[in-house]
């Protein structure tokens, strides 16, 4: 197993190393001098050169891009142009934002999700199958930003039940409500269907037929049906928390939640590339080391599914 | 937001085959019987054609605005579906913007099924060291969320229409490759591929022949189930301020302009959504309706 | 740390959401233009010389700050001297005294200087550019002399703000520390902020002027440039109060018994016209078309009642507004006709590129504005690119001037302006001298007969004087079609019911002290 792990790892080393230099490379695609964006304004000749120097911005490219991933690697991704801030300061609170909202996202996904598949599961052909495959599919298919929009219209602008947007004090939970439900539709319906095609394999298999034949009630086989399928669950729900944390940009601006993805949005307009290049680099990042954990949980769960 | 999970068709006990003429026969009468791909095709070919024939349709100038006619409700002087934040025709606003929202969902899946596919068929069938080096390529821009990329990109490219399209071709690319590599590989490892070299056929008739046409059809299906995800996501950038720009009618756009008014007009400001809504609704239909119908294991 | 006010209730809070997309600095010259300075400028800082803001029947004057008085010697005129107000501590208990004015010109222009801060800087530089030399006379005395004999020189330093040397060098002469923990002279202290969402200010009880003691305890400004994050918030209760709601959500917020308040300010919202040589604006006809292409009357309507048409850089009630023979209307007729004889029109449009920002001080509703103008223009034959770009970038196109490689192909900027002073107003925008850091000519603008009258304004010491050769500038400008003038905002803003005590000045800078919540 440890060889196993070890492989895995040895396999995302790379796929890091490609992801920094893709997050290198989108900086100097941008138009215009990238160094132009970093320097502060009305920052005097000598500290120009200064900041040039430091970035190597004289050098080819190759040893451009080696002299940043050593600073990445160290902790320093820069200061906000805008704001003159460590870009880390800038991130880590929105990273904490974010987290806070995929994680209730996820957990509503969760139990909508496996809630509705399990139904379907055992209701299989049946008319309730129907429904639920519709609202499965409904999940996937929905803008969830034009969710999030249509949730405020009835809640917060109709019925004024709901805050509208931002984060309000952390105690107050009201404002993750709405926000939370529009991310989490993709997931549950993509957490339905799995949930729904795991249950109906396992059901046929000759274990769950033998464990009716002793005659184990429906709820006892259901406990040795949900084990079976647990690790599918945790496998999609680990990749859909990973999803939502690096794509919840939409959302984040529809209700101004001060996420990552507001975070990007307004590095976008203010072309403070160092924020966006370090927030891109980070949520990547975190979305390679979420694909390797859930890989090896999904491995030490069962260990006869094998990855080449 | 993740691009739809994806499954080959398994071999059957008998290995693959050549697809018959009679498969696609199979496949396109088990289509025709089924009523909710009928229903979806139905719906979407209307939007498509209102879409492509909108000059000739008698609607209002889309772009034509009156600030005295804001935000009004549907059926007000004669507009169906009520003006926009700037008194335009909003039925007219629709089904232009289904002309750009349609465009830019569609171009970039189109444009990756091609390449993504080249690249996949290609590393499937050279196998070894050429598919490591290209597959891992590939993995790198894999392991990017979707809609960050696709965020990403675009806000280091610049707003507007072909930067999107250049986006999203790119984000959805390593998918297509992904399953087009992985069908190819076993579809590759057949006995009957080996079979038909052995008989002398030269490399390009067996790639033709048996690879191409056992591993075209999971990957139009996979491709299509991107159709929807691509439209979403489109929007998405628009929506953003990434995409389209004003005073251009497409549906994500129209969606960022009008959520000013949400308290003015609610139901003005989320029309478009239902427009992406259904359009991806459709699309996601009919992709399941194409992958039932082509599951030799039925 | 606070002590509530005597009687110990609950702190009364006052909560503010801007439509800033950052916290402004704090280090003393505050960014994001006229709301940062309105909301932690001048609520931390005090300048030398401040504005009267206790009124809303006139335009905002001048009155002692920092500064008990001020006054150019006889014979050259360059030489100011100031005498300063006795007895003023900073927050962190150092004394304000000559020094601390030497010190944070030092801050401004001194390169050199251990506390030279190039953000202030940025901020501050035209406020200084006609600065000289400067030094302590005694402890409550200060000479400052500028370049040139400078009739407006007060108004520049109204936005010259002081900050504590003293804190400087306790922080280990670091203005990023400093930025966190700030010190000033003015009414309210810094309690905490948190980057991107919102500053909170407690009310300083030894603030020099009693009469300007906050009534409230406590000041939390948010950063909200998402309008309807700003007007949900208003409605939940999350804010007592909010700048710049958008026109469309005022009768739902006027529904649910909100006080929305208007006033005219020295506000104007134009397009900034480049005159770089690859610049179709240089030709006057072209300036001239765009000017009567746009439908005043109908973008105020979409406005509904937060704006006025303008004729002209400054509103037609100002003493410098004189009388141009240069009508701003809506005439697309005429406008088509000068397009002709340039050259375009509708079947050959002229290809035109405006940088706009998402939101912004004076702003006001910038993406529906610009669509509007954007439909007015195409009509008369001007195909317009919008750039849009975010507010505090649009503030960084604006003071690199025209020419700048940054600003290649833009052939004009929509940034809001202001008039409260001449030279921001008039003089700083029409000299051909004026280009940017030093002045505000973006475009470029040069016109020899403009330039007698700045000349001449700068020397003229009498204000009623000089209000008639402002008026004659404004004339000038006007007929010559300098910009592309829309409308004057005025200045909503939505409260509580529960906000007591605000008055409105007609100025860019708000006294939110006297301001209670019930």
């Amino acid at each position: 197993m440890l060889r196993y792990v070890l492989r895995r790892l040895l396999y995302a080393l790379p796929i890091a190393f490609g992801v920094s230099l893709v997050c290198f490379t989108l900086v100097h695609l941008a138009p215009g001098d990238p160094i132009d964006s970093i320097i502060p304004e009305g920052a005097s000749e000598e500290a120009i050169a200064q900041i040039k120097a430091d970035y190597g911005a004289d050098q080819p490219l190759p040893m451009q891009y080696l002299k940043w991933l050593g600073r990445v690697v160290t902790g320093d991704l820069g200061q906000s142009i805008k704001s003159g801030r460590p870009v880390t300061q800038e991130i880590a609170p929105a990273i904490v934002n974010s987290v806070i909202l995929a994680s209730a996202g996820i957990a509503l996904a969760l139990i909508a999700g496996c809630g509705l598949g399990t139904i379907a599961g055992y209701a299989r052909r049946r008319a309730v199958d129907s429904v639920i495959t519709g609202i499965a599919i409904t999940g996937i298919s929905i803008p969830h930003y034009w969710l999030g929009m249509v949730l405020v219209v009835v809640f917060s602008v109709g019925l004024n039940w709901l805050p509208a947007s931002g984060m309000g004090s952390p105690a107050d939970l009201s404002h993750l409500i709405l926000p939370a439900i529009a991310l989490s539709a993709i997931p549950t319906g993509i957490i339905a269907r799995s949930v729904r095609a795991a249950v109906i394999e396992v059901r046929k298999q000759e274990f769950v037929q033998t464990l009716y034949a002793k005659g184990l009630s429906d709820v006892a086989v259901f406990r040795h049906v949900a084990r079976n399928v647990a690790p599918t669950v945790l496998a999609v729900m680990g990749l859909q928390f990973a999803q939502m944390l690096g794509g919840s940009i939409l959302v984040e601006t529809v209700f101004s939640w001060p996420g990552t993805g507001f975070l990007m949005n307004a590095a976008i307009f203010s072309r403070d590339l160092p924020v966006l290049q370090g927030t891109i680099l980070m949520l990547a990042m975190l979305f390679v080391v979420m694909n390797l954990m859930v890989d090896i949980l999904q491995m030490l769960f069962d260990p006869r599914v094998k990855r080449h | 937001m993740s691009t739809a999970v994806a499954t080959a068709p398994a071999p059957t006990a008998s290995g693959f085959r050549r697809p018959s003429t009679g498969f696609w026969q199979t496949v396109g009468r088990r289509l025709s019987r089924d009523p909710v791909t009928l229903a979806c095709a139905a719906i979407l070919l209307l939007i498509v054609l209102a879409a492509l024939f909108a000059p000739w349709l008698g609607l209002d100038d889309p772009y034509k605005q009156s600030m005295v006619r804001r935000l009004k409700p549907f059926g007000y002087q004669g507009h169906w579906l009520g003006t926009d934040e700037l008194g335009r025709d909003m039925l007219s606003r629709l089904v232009y913007g289904g002309r750009s929202s349609l465009f830019t969902g569609f171009v970039p899946v189109v444009l990756a099924t091609l390449i993504g596919g080249l690249l996949g068929i290609v590393a499937g069938y050279l196998g070894g060291r050429w598919n490591m080096v290209i597959m891992r390529c590939i993995d790198v821009f894999y392991a990017f969320p979707s809609v960050l990329l696709a965020v990403a990109i675009s806000g280091v490219l610049g707003a507007g229409q072909f930067n999107s399209i250049v986006s999203l071709t790119l984000v959805f690319v390593p998918a297509v490759a992904r399953i087009a590599e992985s069908v190819t590989t076993r579809v590759r490892n057949e006995d009957f591929v080996d079979a038909a070299r052995a008989t002398g056929a030269s490399t390009t008739s067996v790639l033709f022949h048996h690879v191409l046409s056992n591993v075209l059809g999971p990957i139009l299906v996979y491709a299509s189930s991107l159709i929807s995800v691509s439209i979403v996501i489109a929007s998405g950038l628009s929506f953003l301020g990434l995409g389209v720009t004003p005073p251009n009618a497409d549906w994500g756009l129209m969606l960022n302009t009008l959520r000013q008014s949400i308290y003015v007009a609610p139901v003005t400001a989320i029309l478009p959504g239902i427009m992406i809504f259904i359009t991806s609704m459709c699309f996601s239909l009919m992709s399941d309706g194409l992958r039932s119908a082509m599951d030799v294991k039925a | 740390m606070v002590m509530p006010m005597a009687g110990a209730h609950a702190e009364s809070i006052l909560r503010v959401a801007s439509t800033t997309a950052d916290i402004p600095l704090t280090t003393g010259q505050a960014s994001q233009g006229g709301e940062g300075m309105r909301f932690v400028g001048y609520s931390l800082y005090d300048p030398l010389i401040r504005w009267d803001l206790s009124r809303s029947d006139v335009t905002a004057r001048l009155a002692p700050g920092l500064a008990l008085s001020w006054s150019p010697d006889p014979e050259t005129r360059k030489t100011w001297t100031f005498k300063l107000r006795p007895d003023v501590k900073f927050h962190d208990g150092s004394a304000f005294d000559a020094d601390a004015v030497v010190w944070n010109l030092d801050k401004l222009i001194k390169r050199d200087a251990v506390q030279y801060d190039p953000a202030q800087a940025a901020q501050g530089s035209q406020y200084v550019q006609n600065i000289e030399s400067y030094r302590a006379v005694d402890p409550l005395t200060v000479e400052i002399t500028t370049k040139t004999p400078d009739s407006i020189f007060p108004y520049m330093m109204a936005s010259v703000l002081m900050s504590s040397p003293a804190r400087f060098k306790e922080v280990g002469q670091d203005w990023a520390k400093f930025a966190t923990q700030p010190s000033g002279t003015g009414p309210w202290k810094m309690d905490k902020l948190v980057p991107r969402e919102r500053i909170e200010m407690v009310r300083n009880p030894d603030y020099w002027d009693p009469a300007r003691v906050p009534k409230t305890d406590r000041l939390v400004v948010y950063a909200m440039p998402d309008p309807n994050t700003r007007v949900a918030s208003l409605l939940s209760g999350q804010v007592d109060w909010v700048e710049a709601p958008p026109p469309d959500t005022l009768p739902r917020l006027k529904a649910a018994g909100m006080n929305i308040v208007t006033n005219i300010y020295p506000h104007i919202w134009p397009y900034q016209l480049s005159f770089s040589p690859d610049s179709p604006f240089r030709d006057i006809r072209i300036r001239k078309a765009a000017n009567l292409a746009i439908d005043r009357e109908g973008l105020s309507e979409f406005l509904a009642g937060t704006a006025m048409p303008a004729q002209g850089s400054i509103d037609p009630k100002h003493p410098w507004f004189g009388n141009p023979s240069f009508k701003l209307q809506y005439d697309p007729e005429q406008a088509k006709a000068l397009m002709k004889e340039a050259g375009y029109g509708p079947d050959k449009p002229l290809k035109v590129k405006f940088a706009i920002s998402t939101a912004g001080s004076g702003q006001m509703q910038p993406l529906p504005m610009n669509e509007f103008i954007q439909e007015n223009l195409k009509e008369v034959g001007f195909d317009v690119e919008l750039v849009v770009l975010e507010w505090e970038a649009l503030r960084a196109r604006r003071r690199a001037g025209s020419d700048d490689p940054v600003n290649k192909g833009i052939h004009g900027i929509n940034n809001s302006w202001g008039y409260w002073e001449p030279f921001i107003g008039l003089m700083g925008v029409a000299g051909s001298t004026q280009r940017p850091p030093k002045g505000y000519n973006w475009g470029g603008y040069s016109d020899p007969e403009a330039d007698k009258l700045v000349e001449a304004a700068f020397n003229e010491f009498d204000p009623e004087k000089q209000d008639k050769i402002l008026a004659k500038l404004h004339e000038r400008i006007v007929d010559q079609a300098m910009w592309i003038w829309v409308v004057h905002d005025l200045n909503p803003r939505a409260m509580s019911p529960k906000v007591k005590g605000f008055v409105q000045a007609q100025s860019w800078f708000q006294d939110l002290t006297p301001v209670t919540v019930e």
